[in-house]
């Protein structure tokens, strides 16, 4: 009897055809959206890991480095006694700011200042790392080539090698510095000997740790890289909820297509259902009937979303990553979504009186 | 094929429009296999409503309906569909064939939902394509056949598990006169094979092809008859609503009610007819049942009359016929 369903869609083919197609157009949003909401996670594990460290050391009352850091005063001085500590390889300052470049054009910036070498320094996939002062590693998404110069605060900032992936606070590029030209852009306008703030004490948002550090130094807190990552994330909180939620909306609105659409095949289709029961055709088959259309539907819907994803991914300002799982899930959800949008059609067919076949034209 | 139809009692009553309404009240029939029956009648007189129930589609109030060794009113689930499948095959009024199917796949469809494989239903929808003379239009769809193919089609798909029994609901309704010969021909040979064919119509030219007629609206009565005296008491009932009646009365003395009963069981007063007027002449004029109840208002005199004596004493007249198609 499933030629029955087949030949119907394909009758109705025009209205199966759009109904797929804007099935599909949700499927894909949805799709990008989770492409959206994963990037948003992984770029911030990304930048953790950027750094290379196993611990991180913080203001006692800071929960993390990238938000809710208090800046460290003599970060270098803090970094060196803390090397020395037990446990530990490796400790250098790190510090971390938004920063606004204002010419040619406006754009933020994510600008760490690192120890060259040091831990925090940045993996390069392309050129060299820092070396001195007055180098500048981007990150790929900053649009910056090797050779460029970049001139922030009457600061000639070169640029010798990019990296890739690392950006953070919804797809805001990050670029690497000294540690020594951080403190000239995170205070423009200081010099030494400046009363407000010394600055070549070396302010840092944190002191970033190979090893393990078992007791801290006085005023100074241990935080782990989960923290950090979830410190990181807390702005994008809310957002990436409402993301979800909105994903979660588009299931429902590709229900509703599937159902409107099957919904008013149903309505057609009383007279012929009426006709099939008084014909001895049982209610279940008739269910089986409208529930292979509605999976069917929302299958097609499924294969067009990721042909729709595919071409509008590239189109988007925001770096998307579509996580396997979601391709994985597409599918089983479509389906899930084609069998209860078929509940609309099903009530209708179950619930048609046969003797509906006995009226006239 | 044991198809012999036996209905007794048959009360069959719905409700329309808040009211009870009482097609049929007490039907007898019985036919044989091999035999062509005719349900004759006007709109609404309960043709339909009958062969809903001897295709067990429709539960009846009261009585009995037995085909073979089948009581038809009894059947629930898994044996009503059996019953719908193996021992009735319908033709519908309009057709109703599935748009979406081609001939062969309309005729396909209560095999495939029976559990015939997809050959075994083809080849004999096919062969009843091909016995229907419509061999050579096996893949068309509904849509690009005439009204005539498509009444053939529906013939076939009703003969696909060969079923004993044949209904059909007004076969001929929507085809002209070159379209209606083939399917009365088709309709005939259905029962000269043996099988017990029901067909309703309000078609007069399927009488000579029929072995029994059944006349659901029965003509008016227009023989001459002595006018009848009626003495009623008060709330004496002079006839109920839903019965037959040929009489047409006039009001001498007193008053008479007019109620209709409604599906709540209460009653709703139409007119109050006093006396020198007349009422109840809709029934026997046009074969219809009784639309209410009329009964006295205190003590009250009526007369009864034919239709002959009414349309003469009170000067109704009768249609003109303009033209006959004969002439």
């Amino acid at each position: 009897m499933l030629f029955v369903s087949l030949r119907d869609l394909q009758w109705r083919l025009r209205r199966f055809v759009i109904g797929v197609l804007a099935t599909g157009l949700v499927f894909a949003i949805a799709l990008l959206i989770s492409g959206i909401n994963a990037s948003f996670q992984n770029e911030a594990k990304r930048a953790v890991r950027a750094f290379g460290a196993d611990q991180w050391l913080v203001s006692k009352d800071s929960l993390g480095a990238f938000n809710t850091a208090t800046p460290l005063d003599n970060g270098p001085g803090i970094a060196a006694e803390v090397a020395r500590l037990p446990g530990v390889r490796a400790a250098n300052p790190v510090l971390i700011f938004p920063f606004t470049v204002t010419k040619p054009s406006v754009r933020d910036l994510n600008v760490i200042g690192v120890v060259p070498n040091g831990v925090g320094a940045p993996v390069v996939t392309e050129g060299r790392g820092l070396k001195r002062q007055g180098d500048l590693v981007a990150d790929k998404s900053a649009g910056l080539k090797i050779g460029e110069t970049l001139r922030l605060h009457g600061i000639a900032l070169h640029v010798v090698g990019r990296t890739s992936g690392i950006s953070y606070n919804a797809g805001t590029p990050t670029v690497f510095v000294t540690f020594d030209d951080s403190q000239h852009l995170f205070f423009p306008g200081g010099k030494k000997g400046d009363l407000v703030r010394e600055f070549t004490k070396g302010e840092a948002s944190a002191i970033v740790v190979r090893g393990k550090v078992t007791r801290p130094p006085a005023e100074l807190g241990v935080r782990t890289n989960a923290a950090i990552l979830t410190d990181l994330r807390r702005p994008l909180k809310k957002a990436t909820e409402t993301i979800s939620f909105l994903r979660f909306l588009l299931w429902i609105i590709a229900a509703g297509i599937i159902g409107s659409v099957l919904y008013l095949q149903a309505i057609e289709r009383t007279r012929d259902f009426a006709v099939f029961k008084a014909t001895g055709v049982s209610s279940r088959t008739l269910l089986v009937g409208i529930t292979l259309q509605a999976i069917l539907l929302a299958a097609c819907a499924a294969l067009a979303a990721l042909a729709i994803a595919w071409a509008l991914g590239p189109t988007m300002t925001l770096r998307i990553e579509v996580p396997p799982s979601a391709y994985l899930a597409l599918p089983v959800v479509a389906i899930a979504v084609g069998l209860i949008s078929s509940l609309f059609g099903l009530r209708r067919a179950v619930t048609v009186d046969p003797a509906v076949a006995f009226g006239g034209a | 094929m044991g198809s012999n139809l036996a209905i007794r009692d048959l009360v069959i009553e719905y409700s329309s429009g808040g009211y009870p309404v009482r097609p049929i009240d007490g039907l007898n029939l019985d036919a044989d296999s091999g035999q062509l029956v005719l349900l004759l009648g006007a709109s609404g007189c309960g043709k339909t409503t009958l062969l809903s129930v001897l295709a067990a589609i429709l539960t009846p109030t009261s009585g009995s309906v037995r085909v073979g060794d089948t009581e038809v009113t009894k059947l629930r689930g898994a044996s009503l569909t059996e019953y719908r499948r193996h021992t009735v095959g319908i033709v519908f009024q309009a057709f109703n064939l599935v748009p979406s199917l081609s001939a062969l796949e309309n005729v396909m469809v209560p095999m495939r939902a029976a559990g015939v494989g997809r050959r075994a239903s083809k080849d004999r929808s096919a062969a009843l394509l091909e016995r229907v003379d419509l061999g050579h239009r096996l893949t068309h769809r509904p849509g690009g056949m005439s009204g005539g193919q498509q009444q053939r089609v529906a013939i076939a798909r009703a003969l696909a598990h060969d079923p004993p029994v044949i209904l059909a609901d007004e076969p001929t309704a929507h085809l002209d006169y070159i379209q209606v010969e083939g399917v009365l021909k088709l309709v005939r040979e259905l029962a000269d094979d043996g099988r017990l064919v029901v067909v309703a119509t309000h078609d007069e030219r399927l009488i000579p092809l029929a072995d029994a007629v059944v006349n659901l609206t029965p003509r008016a009565d227009t023989s001459p008859r002595e006018p009848e005296v009626v003495r009623l008491e008060d709330h004496q009932v002079l006839f109920k609503q839903a019965e037959r009646g040929d009489l047409v009365y006039m009001v001498e003395e007193g008053q008479i009610e007019i109620v209709r009963s409604r599906d709540d069981g209460t009653e709703e007063r139409l007119a109050v007819i006093d006396a020198g007027n007349y009422f109840g002449e809709l029934a026997p004029m046009f074969g219809l049942q009784r639309s209410a109840t009329a009964r006295a208002l205190g003590a009250a005199v009526v007369t009864g009359y034919g239709l002959r004596d009414f349309r003469e004493k009170f000067q109704v007249a009768s249609p003109k016929v303009l033209a006959d198609a004969a002439d």
